[in-house]
């Protein structure tokens, strides 16, 4: 295996029409071993044969159910599974997840997603060092550069390091950049609490980050005050 | 039960009442035949007798009246004289003695002489006897002691107040009988008011009432459980069928998708598998809402209710309101009052999201031209108060009216709201398996006004289901929902959730 596009994937669904719409997605998008079968008999068979790397599940099957043919799988091998099912009830989405399913995706679909999801399971499974190098973000606000792994602000005013309080809000906002973040989450992930009775000492750690990383402290332009909901990180150029 | 109290205390007392006056009225007539009616008949007529005889030359002679009274009363008379002899007769009977010892006085005229009931009077230094035929009369003697008759003020009382008691307690046990049995039926009819079966023993006084009872409540089980089935099929219906929609939608939308990202097509071409592809997710949104709504009208979706602090909640849907789908147009504010900032409540949190989010969709989707929207939590005592409100063009006149319905489900609390609940259910319903012509239509003029939009926000939740689902999960929550258009334009929406005393 060079990529994720040589794993074997094995399609099982009793619909013939979603079989071919999958198949041709999962080909257009470079997928080359794709096997496919319409039952759990017939999923079993080439599951023996054939040893696929990924398996895409129906729950509903003509003699059997999705969930009992991924404990049979299981039984045998850590191959991964995703569902691909017409039930949506939380219910029948916990209880695939809780059996040890890698993802579980309702119908309708968007092509797309299912593509994203079956690289993300491949990556996870089979090229997890593709991962596993886990450098923190640097980049740059305007003139100011921001490194995380050091927790440096370099700007024209000199240099700077981020508090851990400090650091830690500014990952968050990083990671959700150009998107609010409620002042909940932000408190949940520097202190682990809610947002009642930290408001005030969360504008006090966001004014000092202001005072490193924005030219004008008092008219913030990358970290923006949204009123009664919380902040937001714009102007993000990664370096 | 207290009104049963009331029905056995009302009925032994009118019982006793009844018993005591009867006694009365009773004794009343008693003494008054006693003291008027004997005297007339008897002594009076013995004395009459007695004035009418007379001693003439000739002995002893009963004149006119006298014998005539004898005569009518078929009686005979005697007259003895001081030794006890008869000196004198009147039709005396053969069995009759002509002489008589003092004993033997002494005995008739207390008792009987020769079962002849007889009266005596004094005539003279002799007895006049005037004697009945036999079986005629009774003669009674009556002693009563003196003491006992002087005390008469206190054994009449006495005796009415113990029958009184008697009384009393006679119907109180006859009442307490009736009450077990009355009890038995009442706590029946508060059983079938509950929907538990009911089966009362058929015997006594009161069997045939308990018969009927049976038979209502095996009725109205049966009933209720035709209903459930129904409501049960119902919802079993339309979750299969949205089950069933979804293999097939999800190859309509998986080519027009792929088509849409072909870089072999045309731009116009791409925008027509962009327009199939989104209303595939259209239906699937819908078919997704109307399961959840027929599953929330049934009480069968699970809720999985745990402490949840709202404020948080509803921050968090409108930062991702705002991130993801709201426009330059519309402008969406939060302001949570300072006790309402802590508070919690007991509830799913999927649900409460879903309820917050088409709120503010429904607000963006009438306001295609955009609107302020304001959400403001306020917290008064037990109850959360979330007001979701626009500046936009307000509720459509035909929503408003369906709305408006269920406006009255909250004033008139439970009962009458559970019958417009399903009246609205009925509707939705309705343009889904019913009114197939009215569904075309209706689908279709949402395709004509919708079809051209580009933005997928606007066509989130245009179906009618956003609202009722709303009113459904508030309720699911002990809550209730008002919806209101404001007259400086635009609607509110107000929400009362209760919340946890902390």
């Amino acid at each position: 295996m060079i990529d994720v596009y040589d794993c074997k994937l094995l399609l099982v669904d009793d619909e013939p029409e979603l079989r071919r719409m999958v198949i041709a997605i999962l080909k257009q998008n470079g997928f080359k071993k794709i096997i496919s079968a319409g039952n759990c008999s017939e999923a079993r068979h080439l599951f023996a044969l054939e040893k696929p790397e990924v398996v895409i599940l129906d729950v509903s099957l003509p003699d059997g159910d999705g969930f009992s043919l991924m404990r049979d799988f299981r039984a045998s091998s850590s191959v991964p599974v995703l569902f691909l099912s017409a039930r949506d009830e939380d219910d029948d989405r916990l209880l695939g997840l809780g059996l040890g399913a890698d993802d579980y995706m309702t119908k309708p679909f968007l092509p797309r997603e299912l593509v994203l999801r079956l690289h993300a399971i491949l990556n996870r499974t089979y090229f997890p060092a593709v991962l596993s190098q886990k450098l923190k973000p640097v980049f740059s606000l305007g003139d100011i550069k921001i490194d995380l792994n050091s927790c440096e602000v370099t700007s024209q005013k000199g240099n700077a390091t981020l508090t851990a309080k400090e650091f830690a809000l500014l990952e968050k906002l990083y990671e959700n950049q150009e998107k609010i973040v409620t002042g909940d989450n932000l408190c949940m992930a520097v202190w682990g609490d809610s947002l009642y009775g930290y408001e005030n000492t969360l504008m006090v750690h966001i004014r000092r980050l202001r005072e490193k990383i924005e030219p004008i402290p008092s008219s913030p332009k990358y970290l923006t005050t949204v009123r009664g909901l919380g902040y937001k990180l714009t102007g993000v150029t990664v370096l | 039960m207290k009104s049963m109290m009331k029905v056995l205390s009302r009925y032994v007392l009118s019982a006793a009442a009844v018993a005591v006056l009867l006694l009365v009225i009773n004794f009343a007539i008693f003494t008054i035949w006693l003291f008027t009616e004997k005297d007339e008949k008897n002594y009076y007529s013995i004395r009459q007798t007695a004035d009418q005889l007379t001693f003439t030359r000739e002995g002893y002679k009963l004149t006119g009246s006298g014998r005539d009274q004898l005569e009518r009363n078929n009686q005979w008379a005697m007259l003895l004289d001081p030794a006890g002899k008869v000196i004198w007769n009147y039709k005396l009977p053969a069995d009759v003695p002509q002489s008589y010892s003092i004993s033997d006085v002494a005995g008739f005229s207390r008792w009987y002489l020769k079962d002849y009931p007889v009266s005596v009077w004094r005539y003279n230094d002799g007895l006049l006897v005037v004697g009945s035929p036999k079986d005629t009369m009774w003669k009674l003697g009556i002693m009563i002691p003196q003491k006992s008759m002087e005390n008469l003020n206190f054994w009449i009382p006495l005796f009415l107040i113990l029958n009184t008691i008697t009384a009393i307690f006679f119907a109180l046990m006859l009442g307490l009988r009736l009450f077990r049995s009355l009890k038995l039926i009442s706590n029946g009819i508060q059983d079938m008011a509950e929907k538990r079966p009911v089966t009362l023993p058929v015997n006594g006084v009161l069997g045939d009432l308990a018969a009927g009872i049976n038979k209502a409540s095996s009725q109205l089980i049966l009933q209720e459980t035709a209903l459930n089935k129904r409501d049960n099929a119902r919802t079993t219906w339309i979750a299969g069928i949205s089950h069933d929609i979804r293999t097939p939608l999800a190859v309509a939308m998986g080519y027009a998708s792929q088509l849409e990202e072909d870089e072999g097509l045309m731009d116009e071409q791409k925008d027509l598998a962009g327009i199939v592809r989104r209303q595939c997710q259209r239906i699937k949104d819908l078919v997704s809402d109307l399961n959840l709504a027929s599953k929330l009208e049934y009480d069968m979706q699970p809720l999985r209710k745990e402490q949840t602090p709202l404020a948080p909640l509803i921050r968090s849907v409108a930062a991702d309101m705002i991130n993801d789908h709201i426009s330059e147009q519309h402008t969406l504010e939060v302001s949570v009052s300072d006790n309402a900032q802590n508070g919690q409540l007991l509830g799913d949190k999927q649900l409460l999201k879903r309820a917050v989010s088409n709120l503010i969709l429904n607000s963006i989707k009438h306001n295609p031209e955009g609107c302020d929207i304001k959400i403001e939590l306020n917290k008064d005592g037990e109850n959360f108060i979330l007001s979701v409100a626009d500046n936009g063009t307000g509720f459509p006149k035909e929503v408003f009216e369906r709305l408006n319905e269920t406006k009255m489900d909250a004033d008139h609390k439970e009962d009458v709201g559970r019958k417009e609940d399903v009246d609205l259910m009925e509707n939705v319903n309705h343009k889904k398996d019913v009114n197939h012509k009215k569904d075309v239509d209706h689908m279709e003029d949402i395709d004509h006004k919708k079809c051209a939009e580009p933005n997928d926000l606007k066509e989130q939740s245009s179906h009618g289901l956003g609202l009722t689902i709303v009113r459904q999960i508030i309720k699911a929550h002990n809550g209730s929902t008002h919806f209101s258009n404001l007259s400086r334009g635009g609607c509110q929406v107000i929400c009362y959730l209760p919340a946890l005393t902390s």
